[in-house]
């Protein structure tokens, strides 16, 4: 049944169709970012199998930045939309700050490819302190200011939006509940489901990142303004990376709360919020704002105590994500009466690809190894397991279930074959690439390898023909989904 | 009057040719190197290994550098005891600052050297005297001639000069910490904090350091300030990795306490 | 194998292991059947502890091997290093500035002996760099990064002779990808004197 269900107390019928419709506007722009994103990225790989050799480097270094930061908000904002459109289950998140944060979203992704393909600004995503004021000749002032312009936007609309859909939770939900301590307490749920859980601990924890990434924008414009001023090279790497650590990383939640809420239903048993769950989500919620001390153990000036810190906090919060989560969902499908359609398998495979890359986090986060695999190929290959086939396929599969959803029009099996097939071969195909180079030493954000590591050269270019089948898969899902969302859009 | 021999022929010779031989210095030790407004730079001398000149301690006989520096680390710094300036309260400091921060005889010991060739080991015990360290297992105040003192001069940046006017030495104060014979740390200023004479003790008890702050930079908010020994004491830059956080937790305190009256 | 490839294969052979527990997990709903619960929970306890055990040993064993340096060792030789846009400085001398800089970057290659404990000390005279060091077959060794306004303290041992590069391993602008240095590990017993003499010239 499609949401927001009119009529009961909560939403009005032209309400709820406008909500539905700027819903599928918010997933229409993210399947045009991530197709678009999706292509720049197979730029990278093409350019590091040496296909434009008389291409000069900043090309890459700024499709670099706006792929990195593109895909980031992209699933972002994607897991914000979903998350936003669930909960009108149980309340009402604004549609007029919604309809701010995608005017803000569209705009600031159109600043950013400005400062990136216009501007050639590029510096990564992490716009690493002091970098953006080293430019080499290469990124004119202008592009800098329409960099941080953008990133100041996109922050606050999206900081106002995490604020929105927080109210929206607590106008239904004590905190108590909303964090499930009633159950801790021993109480029953109450039906407080355990979307709105995982909700809630999402949303506190971004709005830590989003802050971190004004503090942060904060201190490079006092630099900026006031000459004679520096910023502390080390705390500038700590807010960079508790602001994007934490971003990518309740995108992810996001994404697991979508598949809280909607798995149940194609495997026909609920998902219920359990004492195991909420200690889990707590403890989540308790650990995911340290973890980011991960990034930073190669810069021996970092306190010894925050370096023990990272390891073990990356390794047991990898605990709750599989005892509850991945374990929890593997239960509730083990021998149930299952619907298997694109979405649910979507789900289940994200819900794959987030295990088999935390395999691949918990090995980076041991500092002993990190000092061999910090900044190679291997750091992207297991973000890239987490993001391409973990939440990207969840935020798919809810994409398809929606426009399914909304239109009742069938899918087609042998379209879902194909794409699953293609996605899986292409997609894991590509990782191991990226996984295979770590392991043999190749740094990651090189445009071009040196002879030395040729083996670069050899790992992007079995990349290259594993992105082609992704590019095939993304094609079919956009022509099974995209088609279906306009219909209802339009309809 | 027991000093260095090639040093006592040049007191001679000096006698002769001044009439006033306290007021005059020995010619050949007027001055020496390149007087600068800044301390020499610790970078440029870090791991040199220094001169194995020999030592007139004013207890016991001759001892080459190297021999002293077997039995413990050095902390060297150069006086000369006629000076009216900096010298006196320098070592005040440096007492102070030993005494604060421990170790002095066991893990390290500071030798004193004149580099004022009119120094004799008598004026040396009156100076150790005076600062009460005479007695202190610690302190070793020597000479030695003026060659080993120019080439130890040259191994470590420091210098001097006469001023004919002023009856006096312009010279820098400079601690220089030899471990094995090897420069590993240097500090300059005519007083010394306790703070920075730790990380030069610390260094020579071989504590390490992960990392120090490069000099000359504005930093307003530094995350973490270190102490030697890799102790680290908590900046203001700190407080601003904490203030997400706060921020996150605190508005959402306030957002659901704001809704509690219109859930219900 | 290197400890990479090593852990490369303990990542495929868990990749395929959780893999293959989802297949197996999606061809059980082919015969839809009533599942008992408590067996499940039992099931995710065991699992709890197992993984929390599996954690803590790895922990063990790893926090041990951490790449910072012990304070009761103390180095044989120290090299500065200094990163730049865009090429490494490396040099037994201080850099303390871009003159000192400029002549690391065009003297001869630093030698080290095998087997010697070198510390290096690395920072950044513009943006963050990586310093991370390459074996003469190509492989990562080990890397500290080069901030501006600090000097991290690396320790490293090479066993075997050659050449060694040094890649930049933090992006740092257009030519982040050509920035490199290089230097030589010999063998000490040939050039036990060659090294005296290194070691000589740097005391005056």
């Amino acid at each position: 049944m499609p949401l927001p269900v009119a009529g009961d107390g909560l939403w009005q019928e032209g309400e709820a169709r406008a909500f539905r419709r700027l819903t599928l506007a918010w997933m229409g722009t993210m399947m045009f970012l991530f197709s678009t994103m999706l292509l720049l990225g197979y730029f990278m790989r093409l350019f590091q199998a040496n296909a434009f050799r008389t291409m000069r480097p900043e090309w890459f270094y700024a499709v670099l930045t706006l792929h990195g930061l593109g895909m980031v908000a992209t699933w972002f904002v994607g897991g914000m939309a979903a998350t936003g459109y669930l909960l009108t289950r149980y309340s009402r998140p604004s549609i007029w700050i919604s309809r701010l944060a995608l005017a803000g979203t569209l705009v600031g992704a159109g600043l950013l490819a400005a400062a990136t393909l216009f501007g050639l600004f590029g510096t990564g995503w992490y716009f690493l302190y002091p970098l953006p004021f080293y430019s080499s000749g290469v990124w004119p002032p202008w592009a800098t200011g329409c960099f941080f312009g953008a990133l100041a936007l996109l922050f606050s609309v999206w900081t106002i939006w995490v604020l929105d859909l927080l109210r929206a939770i607590a106008s239904r939900f004590p905190l108590r509940q909303a964090l499930g301590w009633h159950v801790l307490s021993g109480r029953p749920s109450l039906g407080v489901p355990s979307f709105v859980l995982v909700a809630t601990v999402s949303l506190i924890a971004g709005a830590a990142g989003l802050a971190a990434g004004m503090v942060l924008l904060g201190l490079w414009a006092v630099e900026w303004l006031r000459s004679g001023y520096s910023n502390d090279a080390l705390l500038m790497k700590n807010l960079t990376f508790f602001f994007g650590h934490i971003i990518t990383n309740i995108t992810m939640y996001l994404g697991v709360g979508v598949v809280y809420e909607l798995l149940p239903g194609y495997a026909g048993r609920p998902w219920k919020l359990s004492k195991a769950l909420a200690w889990a989500w707590n403890t989540v919620l308790l650990l995911v704002v340290l973890a980011y001390a991960h990034h930073l153990y190669m810069d021996f000036a970092q306190p010894r105590v925050l370096q023990d810190t990272g390891q073990i906090v990356s390794y047991f919060l990898s605990v709750p994500a599989a005892v509850v989560s991945i374990f929890g969902g593997l239960a509730l499908v083990y021998a149930a009466p299952m619907r298997w359609t694109l979405a649910s398998w979507l789900f289940f495979l994200g819900l794959m690809g987030w295990a088999i890359g935390g395999v691949g986090a918990v090995i980076d986060s041991t500092v002993a190894l990190n000092s061999r695999f910090h900044n190679t190929l291997w750091v992207p290959a297991h973000f890239h397991t987490y993001y391409l086939m973990g939440v990207v396929l969840m935020l798919l599969g809810f994409a398809h279930h929606l426009a399914v959803d909304l239109t009742g029009e069938p899918e087609r099996p042998a379209m879902r074959h194909a794409i699953l097939a293609l996605l899986a071969i292409g997609g894991y195909g590509f990782l191991l690439a990226f996984y295979w180079a770590g392991a043999h030493s190749v740094p990651r954000r090189f445009a071009a390898y040196p002879r030395e590591l040729s083996q670069g050269v050899a790992a992007a270019r079995v990349a290259v023909v594993f992105i082609a089948l992704i590019v095939i898969a993304v094609a079919l899902y956009l022509w099974e989904t995209a088609r279906r969302c306009w219909r209802a859009f339009s309809a | 009057m027991t000093t260095a021999r090639p040093m006592l022929g040049s007191v001679v010779a000096l006698a002769m040719a001044c009439l006033l031989a306290a007021a005059c210095p020995a010619s050949a030790q007027d001055s020496l190197g390149q007087p600068a407004n800044t301390p020499p730079d610790e970078t440029s001398f870090i791991f040199r290994r220094v001169p194995d000149i020999t030592i007139t301690p004013i207890e016991g006989s001759p001892v080459t550098l190297s021999a002293l520096g077997r039995s413990s680390p050095l902390v060297i710094t150069f006086i000369y005891t006629r000076c009216g300036g900096v010298c006196s309260p320098f070592l005040e400091s440096l007492a102070a600052a030993a005494r604060q921060t421990g170790g002095l005889g066991s893990a390290y010991r500071i030798l004193v050297l004149s580099f004022d060739s009119r120094d004799t080991l008598a004026d040396l015990r009156a100076a150790a005297r005076a600062h009460g360290l005479a007695a202190d297992q610690g302190w070793i105040f020597g000479a030695a001639s003026s060659p080993d003192i120019a080439r130890l001069a040259r191994a470590t940046g420091f210098w001097f000069a006469w001023h004919w006017s002023s009856g006096q030495y312009d010279h820098p104060s400079l601690l220089i910490a030899v471990d094995q014979g090897r420069i590993v740390r240097m500090l300059a200023g005519a007083t010394i904090p306790p703070s920075r004479f730790r990380e030069i003790t610390d260094e020579l008890r071989g504590k390490f350091v992960p990392s120090y702050p490069a000099q000359n930079r504005r930093v307003a908010f530094r995350c973490f300030r270190y102490t030697p020994g890799g102790g680290i004491q908590i900046g203001w830059g700190f407080l601003v990795l904490l203030a997400p956080g706060a921020l996150a937790i605190s508005s959402a305190l306030w957002i659901f306490a704001r809704s509690r009256g219109s859930a219900s | 194998m290197t400890p990479q490839v090593q852990a490369f294969w303990i990542f495929v052979a868990m990749a395929c292991l959780v893999a293959g527990f989802f297949l197996w997990v999606a061809r059980s709903t082919r015969q839809a059947h009533e599942v008992n619960q408590d067996a499940a929970r039992r099931l995710r306890r065991n699992f709890f502890y197992s993984l929390t055990g599996l954690l803590v040993i790895v922990l063990a064993l790893t926090l041990r091997h951490m790449p910072y340096p012990v304070p009761t060792e103390r180095p044989e030789r120290i090299i500065f290093v200094v990163g730049k846009q865009f090429a490494f400085g490396i040099s037994s001398r201080p850099i303390a500035d871009d003159a000192d800089w400029e002549a690391a970057t065009y003297s001869a290659p630093v030698q080290i002996p095998t087997g010697a404990m070198v510390e290096f000390r690395v920072s950044s005279f513009d943006v963050n760099h990586g310093f991370a060091v390459y074996s003469p077959s190509g492989e990562l060794l080990g890397q500290v990064q080069a901030m501006p306004g600090y000097v991290n303290r690396l320790r490293m041992r090479f066993r075997r002779p050659g050449i060694y590069h040094v890649f930049c391993l933090e992006f740092c602008g257009m030519d982040h990808y050509r920035m490199r240095g290089l230097f030589f590990v010999v063998p000490r017993t040939n050039t036990q004197s060659h090294t005296r003499s290194l070691l000589a010239g740097t005391g005056e």
